[in-house]
């Protein structure tokens, strides 16, 4: 079975539903930053096995960006969160 | 004279002319339908919400956050609805006219919810998902508007360029109950 994901504006739906865009852990720096930040920002992920803050974007149902906190061995989602609501909370 | 979507159903030719006798369940294609989507300013969206659920005869369909489709069965699809709407809403909301961009399917009978489920991964049972409720979500590979109009009615909105594939799908998820289809209106 797909995994479920609790939409806050749809419900319980497929993943397939979804759009991944990756870790909503990484913060986009300053324009003047140094190079090596932008590198960072750009180029470097870690993988992590366990809890992970994801971007997801339910692009089949409301279209808007969520985050996803979830475990990505055992497949457990924690909690998921409107995109916006979350730029609130970290002042951005 | 200019020729627009309106004047042609991309459904015209799939729809036989003589589509037979009517089953229990029933697939309906609305002919001219008024759709318009009404998206909330930013900060406005309680307050559009609440002017929007006052008005009586268009329908409401919940897209997302701030964001609606209003279907009207009265008004013909020619920008009435878009100017009423754009009167109420003045600076609160933007509404724009999607009559000629989206297809209105209308599903009735008593398998109905056994047909959808086939390529419908949400619980449609009416505790869950009651009368008046709607969301956008995935008919097989198609992203549809899906409302509960009635007991055992739904209406599904899709874009136009999605409306023949989508037919296909309802057809054959119906065709062991015998679905029939035709135009109405």
């Amino acid at each position: 079975m797909a995994s479920l994901i609790h939409c806050p504006h749809c419900g319980v739906r497929p993943s397939q539903e979804f759009s991944i865009r990756g870790d909503a852990s990484v913060v986009r720096p300053a324009p003047d930053a140094a190079d090596e930040a932008w590198h960072e920002y750009v180029h470097l992920r870690s993988n992590p096995r366990g809890r992970h803050r994801e971007h997801w974007h339910h692009v089949a149902g409301c279209r808007r960006w969520l985050v996803v906190e979830r475990d990505t061995f055992t497949h457990d989602v924690f909690s998921v969160t409107d995109g916006a609501a979350v730029a609130r909370e970290g002042g951005r | 004279m200019t020729k627009t979507y309106i004047s042609h159903h991309p459904l015209e030719g799939r729809i036989p002319l003589d589509p037979g006798i009517r089953a229990v369940d029933h697939l309906e294609v609305p002919r001219r339908q008024a759709i318009v989507t009404v998206m909330a300013a930013d900060g406005e969206e309680t307050a559009v919400a609440a002017a929007l659920t006052t008005m009586s005869e268009p329908s409401l369909r919940f897209v997302g956050p701030g964001e609606w489709l209003v279907v009207s069965q009265s008004e013909t699809p020619d920008g009435l609805l878009r100017r009423s709407l754009s009167l109420v809403l003045a600076d609160t909301a933007y509404v724009l006219d999607q009559s000629d961009g989206r297809i209105v399917l209308r599903l009735s009978g008593p398998n109905v919810r056994r047909i959808l489920a086939k390529g419908v991964a949400i619980d449609l049972h009416p505790s869950v998902f009651a009368i008046g409720a709607a969301s956008n979500l995935l008919c097989g590979h198609i992203s549809v508007n899906l409302a509960r109009t009635g007991e055992n009615e739904f209406e599904l909105i899709v874009t136009r360029s999605l409306a023949e594939s989508l037919f296909d799908d309802l057809r054959l998820m119906g065709r062991e109950f015998g679905l029939s289809v035709d135009f109405s209106g």
